[in-house]
């Protein structure tokens, strides 16, 4: 594994009063791709505030390089931003915007025409040096304010939730774009969402965030997978997340039909949250089913068909390739591997698990 | 049609709001003095103008407080504003109202109460005084124009300034002020007009010898209009419609088209060309104007104050001295003279009794240096100082006593009585009599002075009494005939009766003996008479007052004043009688030496009054019978 780069130790701030981030920690190595997940108010982008020194925390400390960064001004870190709505300097041309930071280096005028250049060319706007930031679209904007972020060979690049106002279309490419460029500059990217998609698709690590509390940390396909909370299996993906009974190990009761699964270690005759992916569920003949119901609704997604399946104790989001007509009678099953059994949050504090090592 | 009316509608709008201006305009133009008649174009009132040192000091004074003052507040008043966007948002409710105040609140309040504080604050009145008040009064405008820009400005640019390792001012200079540019330019513009135009504020915190075109405008509209104020309020106006038209016409830099634009010069004629063009509207021609203002400013304040502890402060009457005996004074004795003006009696006292500006010598009426004995602001002339004094004529003297008994406190400087100005075409009887004034057949054709105490005067000693009369009975009476006449008065006026005499306008007119010397000179058909039931005598005089600092200065030019020739010399120039017999004997006029009008005889002049104060009551009993003549 690379080396820790930056670190978050017990890093707390409210506002106001009100409690914003409680005791985070959290570390991000070098050359990793890293994106702070969650609702909004859930805390990511004051973490990402304080890890740019906009923010200073009331508690705890900040660590760059093993370094005490906590209260180093932002304009003395060795990382650079890429701001939600761009933050382009309107009056100054582009070439005047990337070379700003270069400037204040007092790099030599070749030098930062050199930059100019590559950062222009890194983000396929070439020729656009004396335009103004307001003449360009917003795709354009953002990748504009990535390259004057870049040409400053920042060891982190921040990026606040940079594709929240693009289109779709131009949001899918620009991720390519972001993943594209991190290949290629070889840096760590701390990224802020609240689009799970976005999140899954770019990271290498994900910290999914709620009410100032890190949920779970892991891969994207651990979080995905093996949600450790009910929070986090609804954030990510849809899911059907219902009420169980952890009969003893390996066996889970769920509405009175008793499943076998995987999981061990939550005790006996203990009530769990029970999470099956939609896509987990298979349809089959009422008869051989663990679950018997009827099709309330039909919908066709492309790659899939989306339905739901009415019981009498809950309805069931199936994500199938198969098809059954509105009103008939299916059954369904689930491979007791894609069963995921977690503890029920006691309270708000126990929500948050120690971030795994 | 109604696109018809719409226009007509218009057309008198536009008429409405400009037909003063162009009054004035065409008035500045024009070579006869008087305002009735166009005797032909000329620019001599244009050059006059920069002829008269005081209006070009004053108005540089006024450039250089406006821009003083506009740039401090400037500065100021951005500080404050985002020191005010950055707060909580109750205090920032709190600091918004209390910066409002100053803005809602009546001028008239403001220049007193900031009077008031400087007397406290022992703050010397001057230059100083000025410029103080006005960086108060700016501020308020400043922050109200910077504070929404501030608002819509977009935080993060500065963040992302910061994050690529600019210094937080640097951040701030490179993002949030060019934002706010417009904010501050607009405040600034907002703060040197208020500057440039304040009158009441300033009236109230100048001191001696500091003048701002406004304040100076004001003292010579005072004294009867010249045409070269015409030409001055022509000049401004024609700079403020300028500048306004260079505001409204210079592009904004923010918008998307202007943009555009600009990438389209750069495109054609690169970087330098842009660089250069911004150079010159931005910072050359600021600064050009910057050093003429300063340059003329300092220019004329050095000629004017050559500070020392030797000097001596005069505050007279508007043109009430030949500036020409100052000087002299001033060569013959290094005693630098601080010269400051009033127009009345009632606006000099107060300033006086505040003890805000420590005068040296002052020169009230002869009712008013009653009232100023009575309340203890004078002090006893020392007459074995000023020997001189032998040329006073004792009539005068004698005369003084009335209000200032054994002339101890004050010496007789300026003399006139009050008659009737009448033209000899349109009154073909002889005029010996305050009966004439009531003549039906001169209906429309009589000018009574407008203020209480001459119009009663007139109506008084036309019944016998005295113009002192305190009996109510009396008064009544005196109301009644003041009534019957208001059909007859063609306009109850002050200064104006000169002008319309002079004009031709009115046959008959109630005036002052100086100001009548005046117009029969300019026009031989008018003549003056003091009728025979008698009339007002009124006497200027020359005292020291209590806390006056300069003692010594003071009896020198009262001696000074004294001598025969320099007392001619402002004869000549004010054209009111002198007391000063020596003088009247150097007059080589014969007709002037002699005149009836200027030195009436003895007999006349023991028929004539001088007016007392007759204390608050009394004066509330002729206010209120003045008012019901005048409103029914």
């Amino acid at each position: 594994m690379k080396n820790k780069l930056i670190e978050l130790t017990d890093v707390s701030k409210s506002f106001d009063g009100n409690m914003v981030l409680d005791e985070i920690n959290l570390y991000i190595r070098e050359n990793e791709f890293l994106t702070l997940l969650g609702p909004s108010g859930c805390g990511k982008t004051t973490t990402l505030r304080i890890l740019g020194g906009f923010e200073q925390p009331d508690t705890g400390r900040v660590f760059f390089d093993g370094k005490d960064i906590t209260s180093l001004p932002p304009n003395k870190r060795q990382l650079n931003t890429v701001f939600q709505k761009y933050a382009l300097f309107p009056h100054m041309t582009i070439a005047e915007n990337i070379a700003f930071g270069l400037k204040i280096r007092k790099k030599p005028q070749s030098y930062i025409n050199d930059k100019i250049r590559y950062a222009l060319k890194l983000v396929n706007l070439e020729g656009t040096e004396d335009r103004y930031p307001d003449v360009l679209s917003g795709g354009q904007q953002q990748r504009i304010a990535i390259a004057r972020a870049i040409v400053n060979e920042p060891k982190v690049l921040l990026l606040d939730e940079p594709l929240g106002a693009l289109d779709l279309k131009l949001r899918q490419s620009m991720q390519y774009e972001l993943m594209r460029l991190k290949r290629e500059l070889g840096i760590t990217f701390v990224y802020v969402t609240h689009d799970q998609e976005e999140a899954l698709t770019m990271s290498d690590t994900i910290v999914v965030m709620n009410q100032g509390y890190i949920q779970q940390i892991g891969t994207p396909e651990s979080i995905y997978n093996e949600p450790q909370n009910a929070f986090v299996a609804d954030f990510i993906g849809d899911s059907n997340i219902v009420d169980g009974i952890m009969v003893q190990d390996r066996l889970v009761e769920i509405f009175g039909t008793q499943f076998p699964c995987v999981d061990v270690g939550f005790g006996t005759n203990r009530p769990v949250d029970v999470v099956i992916r939609p896509e987990d569920l298979e349809l089959t003949s009422p008869e051989k089913g663990q679950i018997r119901g009827r099709v309330r609704s039909l919908i066709f997604k492309g790659v899939h068909y989306e339905m739901e399946i009415h019981t009498n104790a809950y309805d069931w989001l199936v994500h199938s390739t198969k098809m059954a007509e509105v009103g008939s009678e299916v059954g369904l099953t689930v491979d007791p591997f894609n069963i995921q059994i977690m503890n029920k949050p006691a309270s708000e504090d126990e929500a948050a698990p120690e971030p795994e090592e | 049609m109604s696109k018809i009316l719409k226009r007509i509608y218009m057309a008198l709008i536009l008429i409405l709001l400009y037909a003063p201006i162009v009054t004035l305009i065409v008035l500045s133009f024009n070579s006869s003095r008087s305002r009735a008649r166009w005797g032909g174009f000329t620019l001599q009132w244009y050059h006059d103008l920069f002829q008269d040192s005081e209006i070009m000091r004053a108005f540089y004074t006024t450039l250089t407080v406006a821009l003083l003052a506009s740039v401090i507040a400037t500065l100021i008043g951005t500080l404050a504003a985002i020191g005010i966007q950055h707060m909580h948002r109750k205090s920032r409710a709190f600091f918004m109202g209390v910066t409002n105040i100053p803005m809602v609140n009546s001028e008239i309040v403001m220049g007193v109460s900031l009077m008031l504080l400087f007397i406290i604050g022992r703050i010397e009145f001057g230059f100083g005084t000025i410029l103080l008040a006005h960086i108060t009064f700016d501020i308020p405008y400043v922050i109200l124009s910077v504070l929404p820009k501030l608002k819509q400005t977009n935080r993060s640019t500065y963040e992302a300034a910061l994050d690529l390792g600019a210094a937080p001012f640097f951040a701030f200079r490179k993002t949030i002020l060019p934002d706010i540019m417009p904010g501050i330019v607009s405040g600034f513009m907002m703060a040197f007009t208020m500057s440039l135009d304040d009158f009441v504020v300033t009236y109230f915190t100048k001191g001696p010898g500091v003048d701002t075109l406004s304040t100076k405008i004001y003292a010579e509209v005072r004294k009867g209009i010249k045409p070269e104020i015409y030409a001055l309020s022509t000049i401004l106006f024609l700079s403020v419609l300028i500048l306004l038209m260079l505001i409204n016409f210079t592009p904004s830099k923010n918008s998307r088209k202007e943009l555009i634009k600009d990438e389209k010069y750069l495109k054609k004629h690169g970087r330098k060309r842009i660089f250069t063009k911004r150079l010159i509207l931005g910072r050359a021609i600021p600064a050009l104007l910057i050093i003429v203002v300063s340059a003329g400013g300092i220019y004329y304040q050095a000629e004017a104050s050559v500070s020392s502890d030797n000097e001596l402060v005069v505050y007279n009457w508007g043109e009430y001295m030949d500036p020409g005996v100052i000087t002299d004074f001033e060569k013959e004795t290094g005693i630098h003279v601080i010269y400051e003006e009033f127009e009345t009696n009632e606006i000099m006292y107060p300033k006086i009794r505040s003890g805000a500006v420590s005068y040296d010598l002052v020169c009230p009426s002869d009712y008013m240096i009653r009232k100023m004995i009575d309340n203890n602001l004078l002090q006893p002339i020392n007459k074995d100082h000023i020997p001189n004094l032998k040329n006073i004529g004792s009539l005068y003297l004698k005369t003084a006593e009335q209000y200032d008994p054994g002339n101890q406190y004050s010496i007789p400087y300026c003399w006139g009585t009050v008659g009737i100005l009448y033209n000899k075409k349109l009154v073909d009887e002889p005029v010996d009599s305050w009966s004439i004034l009531w003549e039906t057949k001169y209906k429309d054709n009589i000018l009574m002075q407008d203020s209480v105490r001459d119009a009663f005067a007139v109506a008084l000693k036309y019944l016998g009494y005295s113009l002192n009369s305190t009996n109510i009975r009396e008064l009544r009476e005196a109301e009644k005939l003041l009534q019957d006449q208001k059909p007859l008065v063609q306009a109850y006026v002050i200064d104006q009766v000169r002008d319309k005499m002079i004009g031709g306008e009115a046959a008959l007119g109630v005036i002052y003996s100086g100001e009548a010397i005046y117009t029969v000179k300019e026009n031989p058909d008018l003549a003056y008479a003091i009728p025979k039931e008698g009339s007002n005598v009124w006497i200027d005089g020359w005292c020291i007052p209590k806390d006056a600092k300069h003692v010594e200065n003071a009896e020198k030019f009262l001696n000074y004043l004294c001598r025969p020739d320099v007392a001619l010399k402002n004869f000549d120039y004010i054209g009111y009688s002198t007391p000063n017999t020596a003088a009247r004997d150097l007059i080589e006029d014969e007709d002037l030496r002699n005149s009836e009008v200027a030195f009436p005889d003895e007999e006349t002049l023991s028929r004539c009054e001088t007016m007392s104060y007759l204390g608050p009551e009394a004066e509330e009993i002729y206010n209120s019978l003045w008012n019901q003549v005048k409103s029914s």
